[in-house]
C-alpha cells in the first residue's frame, strides 16, 4: 500500500487545483481534522492525499461593517478569547464554549464543523439562528448561501466536489441572543438538545433554532413568532416555548427520548429568551 | 511539497517528516517512532485528555493531530516539560499532592495545566483553569487531589 500523502497548498488555486485531481474520493480536506480523524478510521477504501488547509490565509475573524466574519480556519479558541463575540454575539459565544474541551477548540474550526454537517452540531443552531451566511469557493468562482441553505443532512452540504467554505459571515450585532444545551456531561458530550435564540433588531423579530435533532439543526419560526418586541412578555415566552415542544424534529434516538427532547426543547426556550434579554434564566 | 526537508522539533530535538506518511498522528510518532512512551494513548478520538502535548507552547491532542500538519512547530512532551520552570512546578505540584494513583492520566493533566498557566498569565483564577482541563479524565483520583495540584501550581507560578 503507498502511504497516504499530506499537502497543505500555500494558495486557495493551488488548494482548489490539488482537490480537483486524482479520481473521486481520492482528496480528503483536513480543518483541524478533530472530526476527520475519526472518520478516517473506518474508512475504506480512505483517501489517497490529505489536503490540508493549514496555510491559507483563512485563519482570521474580522469585525466589518456591524457584523463578523470568520475565516474558515480560524480556530474555535481564537474566537472564543475574541471578548466582542461574547458581547455582540452571545449565542455564537456559548455555542463556542460548549464544543468538546479546551484543547479541542485549539484545532477545531468554524469552516470544520459545518463541512462536517452533525445533526448535533452546537455550533450549526446559533449560526442558524444569527442568520449566518457562508462563501463557498470552487474552481468555477465563489457563491454565497444562508447556513440554512448549505446543512442539507448528516455528513451532507450543498458543497459540490472541489468547493471549499472560504468564510462565514455574521450579518449584524445580536446582543440579545443565547445558546444553551443539555447533554450528560459538560465537556466532550454530544448535546440532546441544543437550542439558540437571537433578536433580529432591523426587521425587530426573533429567531429560534434547535439542534440535536436529524437530520440537521433547523430554525423553529413557529415559536418565533410567538415572540414579539425585544422583551417578550412571559405569556409570549410560554406560547413560544410550547410550539417549541411541539416540533416534528423532536424525535426519540440513543441519546434521549422523545418525550425527554419536548420537555428539555420547552425549558431551554423559556431559559433561552431570559437569558438573552438580561433576566434571571428562571422566573421567579 | 518543500524543497527542504519538512522538519518537526520535538522536546529541542529536529525530527526529519521525510518518512512519516501523511496520515500519521503525532501520538504514533512520538511513543512508535521516537520511543518517547510518556504520552499516552486513552481514548484515540479526543474525549480523555492523555495524549496531551505541548505545540508552540499550546496544549494539543497528539490524537488528533497529524505530524506532517505540524510541520515548522515546536512539540513539547512530558519527557521534557520539566526542563521550563513552569512545567517543572506543575509537575512538583501533582507530586506534593500526590494527585495521581495510577498515573495514566498524570502526563495529559501536567501538559494541559502548563498549556492553561502559560496561556492565562498570572491573572488565571483556579476556576478558570480548571476548566481549561475539562478534557482531561482521570478514573481513580476524584479530581479533589488534582484539583489542589491546580491551585499550588497556580500559586507557585505567580
Ligand atoms: C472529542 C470530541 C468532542 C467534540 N465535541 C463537539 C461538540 O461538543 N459540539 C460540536 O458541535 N462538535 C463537537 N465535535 C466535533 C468537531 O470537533 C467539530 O465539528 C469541529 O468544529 C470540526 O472542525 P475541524 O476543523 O476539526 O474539522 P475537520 O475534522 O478538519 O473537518 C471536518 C469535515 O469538514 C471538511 N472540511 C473542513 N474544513 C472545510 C472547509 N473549509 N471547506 C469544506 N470542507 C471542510 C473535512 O473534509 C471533513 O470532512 C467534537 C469532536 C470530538 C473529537
Ligand atoms: S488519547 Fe487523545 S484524547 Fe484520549
Ligand atoms: S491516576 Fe489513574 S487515571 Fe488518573
Amino acid at each position: 500500500m503507498t502511504p497516504v500523502e499530506l499537502v497543505a497548498p500555500a494558495t486557495e488555486t493551488e488548494a482548489l487545483e490539488e482537490l480537483a485531481r486524482g479520481p473521486a474520493g481520492s482528496r480528503a480536506i483536513v480543518a483541524g481534522g478533530t472530526d476527520l480523524l475519526f472518520d478516517l478510521q473506518g474508512a475504506r477504501p480512505g483517501p489517497t492525499h490529505l489536503v490540508s488547509l493549514r496555510r491559507l490565509p483563512w485563519r482570521t475573524h474580522a469585525w466589518e461593517a456591524g457584523g463578523l466574519r470568520v475565516g474558515a480556519t480560524e480556530p474555535l479558541r481564537t474566537l472564543e478569547a475574541d471578548p466582542r463575540l461574547g458581547q455582540e454575539l452571545p449565542a455564537l459565544a456559548q455555542a463556542i464554549a460548549a464544543v468538546g474541551s479546551p484543547a479541542l477548540r485549539r484545532q477545531a474550526t468554524l469552516g470544520g464543523n459545518l463541512g462536517r454537517s452533525a445533526p448535533a452540531s452546537d455550533l450549526a443552531p446559533a449560526l442558524l439562528a444569527l442568520d449566518a451566511e457562508v462563501e463557498l469557493v470552487g474552481r468555477a468562482g465563489a457563491r454565497r448561501m444562508s447556513v440554512d441553505r448549505f446543512l442539507r443532512s448528516s455528513r451532507s452540504t450543498a458543497l459540490l466536489a472541489g468547493e471549499l467554505v472560504r468564510s462565514v459571515r455574521l450579518p449584524e450585532a445580536r446582543p440579545r441572543s443565547a445558546y444553551l444545551w443539555q447533554r450528560v456531561r459538560p465537556a466532550n458530550d454530544i448535546s440532546q438538545i441544543g437550542l439558540a435564540v437571537a433578536f433580529a433588531p432591523s426587521p425587530g423579530l426573533w429567531r429560534v433554532a434547535l439542534g440535536g435533532v436529524p437530520p440537521r439543526p433547523v430554525l423553529a419560526p413557529d415559536a418565533a413568532r410567538e415572540l414579539a418586541g425585544d422583551r417578550p412578555a412571559a405569556r409570549e415566552i410560554a406560547s413560544a416555548a410550547e410550539r417549541l415542544a411541539a416540533h416534528p424534529a423532536l424525535v426519540s434516538d440513543r441519546r434521549a427520548t422523545e418525550e425527554h427532547r419536548r420537555r428539555l426543547a420547552a425549558v431551554l426556550c423559556t431559559r433561552a429568551i431570559r437569558t438573552a434579554v438580561g433576566e434571571p434564566r428562571d422566573p421567579p | 511539497m518543500s524543497a527542504t526537508a519538512p522538519i518537526v522539533t520535538v522536546n529541542g530535538r529536529p525530527v526529519s517528516l521525510r518518512e512519516v506518511p501523511g496520515d500519521e498522528r503525532l501520538l504514533d510518532t512520538l511513543r512508535w517512532r521516537l520511543g518517547l512512551r510518556g504520552t499516552k494513548e486513552g481514548c484515540r478520538s479526543g474525549e480523555c485528555g492523555a495524549c496531551t502535548v505541548l505545540v508552540d507552547g499550546a496544549a494539543r491532542l497528539s490524537c488528533l493531530s497529524l505530524s506532517r500538519d505540524l510541520e515548522g512547530t515546536t512539540v513539547t512532551t512530558v519527557e521534557a516539560v520539566g526542563d521550563d520552570p513552569l512545567g517543572r512546578t506543575v509537575q512538583e505540584a501533582f507530586a506534593e499532592e500526590g494527585a495521581l494513583q495510577c498515573g495514566y492520566c498524570t502526563p495529559g493533566f501536567v501538559m494541559a495545566l502548563t498549556g492553561a498557566l502559560r496561556e492565562r498569565g498570572r491573572s488565571a483564577t483556579s476556576a478558570e483553569l480548571t476548566a481549561d482541563l475539562a478534557g482531561n479524565l482521570c478514573r481513580c483520583t476524584g479530581y479533589a487531589s488534582i484539583v489542589r495540584a491546580v491551585e499550588r501550581a497556580r500559586s507557585r507560578s505567580r
